[in-house]
């Protein structure tokens, strides 16, 4: 399946993430010719284990995070980053933690956005926002590849493309710019060829620092 | 059916013309038929016309002799008659061939049938029916264009396929293409040096058992014809599962260490596909001609992901590095052959084995449209 990057918005220091932005960088992607195609939306939630006796908090995973991708709408994404876990469910299994109540979802976040296509690039330029608010807490873009499969055969176009954008951003002076954390996925268990799983892996990254920026 | 038009003509004539009246009201093919009769007869009394003359003159040559007989004098005499004869009927045929409109076609356009009698053109030539002629013309004319825009074309495929025979640097094609806002930046063409090794292979299993010592990563399948087209379309976006199993489904080999994707045995006489595919990168295929030989004729490249009927050695990619890819390819092809058929296949697996630079050395211009530059030997 086509390979994807996850890049998120880094505000400079002192600053914060707001709407202009997003609509600075959408018209980015249009200044280079993106052709929008339609909207984005992926899930991510944040579950927190529940437990009787608290004194076994510590035994058990604190950040577990699920995630609903677009691209699956059959499937779930369960990523626990401490223990470089990720696993692929059907998406059947939100409600069976619902029934189970052993893990309660404490907080959702949406990213959602616009989709565009450039050649054999797809890229999709999102927001972060908690699910019953328009507060918005981050700015992310998917860049996907479509043609292969392999993240390293295709490092050398992806990184060319980023510097491309980059660039672009670079130029409407805004007061940030966009990071790219490259995961190392084999710690996690995948292998060079692309799949969902990355992605899930890439956002419960992304997501980690959102939060850290949040904090500074 | 009246012919009208003819009737202003033919009331001109004099009453012994009733005859050309008469045919006045016959259809054109027998107008034309009685039209070109008359104009035959004129044409022998042409003949008779100029034999008459020899015959005079020899005549007058014979009596300016000294010591003649009377003979010249006769001769002279029954010459001047017949001439006479002949003149007049001549003068009677055109006269005719005037009425039924042959000698003024030009004129008298106001044929109700659209048709013009014959005609005699001014470069001698008759032509049954002037519409014919202009036909002619015109397939004439359509012709010279067919030709033009035919030689158009064989000079730009030309140009494409065989630039290194052109009067530029050879090798570098412009690679700038109209598109909508896209700009290639010029690709080079795989700067090929030309080893000078003499090549054992002679046939397909040799030439294919050398190449995959070259690249371990990539996997060559042999297809015959209609096999190929069954797996192209058995093949589907792939997801993990999928990839798996069908990498697996492939890999079995035959007796003579050629694997195929046919389905049972295949004797290397019938491969008329070969399948280059190196997992999460490409999937090339080449196309031999006639089957079993060493002669590739086209070559293709898609995605490892893409499926479907389309994925052949003619076929194209629905992305557009692939696309770039094929054209190189098709280049890259035309060249080897044009060197030496019988080493081209085997130059061409070589070229391709040279992927690893594939997606490393890219050229990326501003409106991100990436021109591969592949790597060459």
């Amino acid at each position: 399946m086509p390979l994807k990057w996850l890049l998120h918005w880094q505000p400079n220091a002192g600053t914060t993430v707001n709407s202009q932005i997003l609509s600075e960088v959408s018209q980015c992607v249009e200044s280079i010719n993106g052709a929008k195609e339609g909207r984005w939306k992926s899930t991510l939630t944040f579950y927190r284990p529940v437990l009787r006796d608290q004194t076994l908090q510590a035994e058990y995973p604190r950040d577990c995070l699920g995630i609903s991708l677009q691209e699956q709408p059959n499937k779930y994404y369960f990523i626990l980053r401490s223990q470089r876990i990720v696993l692929e469910a059907d998406s059947t299994i939100q409600m069976i933690m619902e029934k189970l109540q052993s893990y309660k979802s404490r907080v959702s976040l949406y990213f959602e956005g616009f989709q565009y296509q450039l050649g054999d690039f797809q890229l999709r330029v999102g927001k972060v926002v908690p699910t019953h608010s328009e507060n918005l807490r981050g700015i992310v873009m998917e860049v996907e590849y479509l043609p292969i499969s392999s993240l390293d055969k295709s490092r050398q176009i992806m990184e060319d493309f980023v510097d491309i954008w980059q660039e672009t951003v670079s130029k409407r002076s805004l007061p940030g710019h966009f990071m790219h954390i490259e995961p190392n996925f084999a710690e996690y268990g995948l292998s060079d060829h692309y799949t969902s799983q990355h992605t899930a892996v890439q956002y419960a990254i992304v997501m980690a620092q959102l939060i850290a920026s949040v904090r500074n | 059916m009246q012919q009208q038009p003819q009737a202003p003509v033919a009331s001109a004539t004099q009453p012994d013309q009733l005859e050309s009246c008469e045919t006045t009201a016959e259809a054109p093919p027998k107008q034309v038929a009685l039209a070109m009769e008359r104009l035959g007869q004129a044409a022998r009394l042409i003949a008779d016309v100029r034999l008459g003359a020899d015959r005079l003159l020899e005549a007058l040559f014979i009596a300016a002799q000294p010591h003649q007989s009377n003979k010249p004098l006769h001769l002279i005499v029954n010459e001047e008659a017949t001439m006479r004869q002949h003149l007049q009927d001549l003068r009677a045929v055109g006269r005719q061939l005037e009425e039924s409109g042959v000698l003024n076609s030009l004129r008298s356009r106001n044929n109700s049938w659209g048709l013009h009698m014959p005609l005699v053109c001014p470069d001698g030539a008759v032509v049954a029916y002037a519409w014919k002629r202009q036909l002619a013309g015109q397939a004439g004319a359509s012709a010279v264009d067919r030709t033009r825009l035919a030689l158009k074309a064989f000079t730009d495929q030309r140009r494409r396929f065989f630039p290194h025979l052109e009067d530029e640097s050879s090798g570098q094609t412009s690679g700038v293409e109209s598109g909508v806002s896209k700009k290639h930046c010029s690709s080079q063409a795989s700067t090929l040096t030309h080893k000078e090794e003499p090549s054992e292979e002679k046939t397909l299993p040799e030439v294919l058992l050398r190449v995959e010592k070259e690249a371990p990563n990539m996997r060559i399948f042999t297809y015959q014809h209609l096999d190929w087209l069954k797996r192209a379309s058995a093949l589907s976006s792939s997801t993990n599962e999928n990839f798996i199993e069908s990498s697996k489904e492939n890999n079995f080999q035959t007796s003579n260490r050629l694997r195929t994707g046919s389905l049972g045995p295949v004797s290397a006489d019938q491969i008329a596909a070969v399948e280059l595919l190196v997992p999460s990168v490409f999937r090339a295929i080449i196309s031999l001609h006639p089957a079993g030989s060493i002669e590739p004729d086209a070559v293709a490249f898609f995605s490892p992901d893409e499926g479907g009927s389309y994925i052949h050695s003619r076929g194209f990619s629905v992305y557009h590095v692939f696309r770039h890819l094929t054209e190189h390819a098709v280049k890259a092809l035309q060249f080897f052959l044009g060197i030496n058929t019988d080493t081209a296949l085997y130059n061409l697996l070589h070229w391709i084995c040279s992927y690893e630079t594939l997606f490393t050395k890219s050229c990326c211009i501003f409106n991100c449209c990436f021109a591969v530059n592949v790597g060459g030997f």
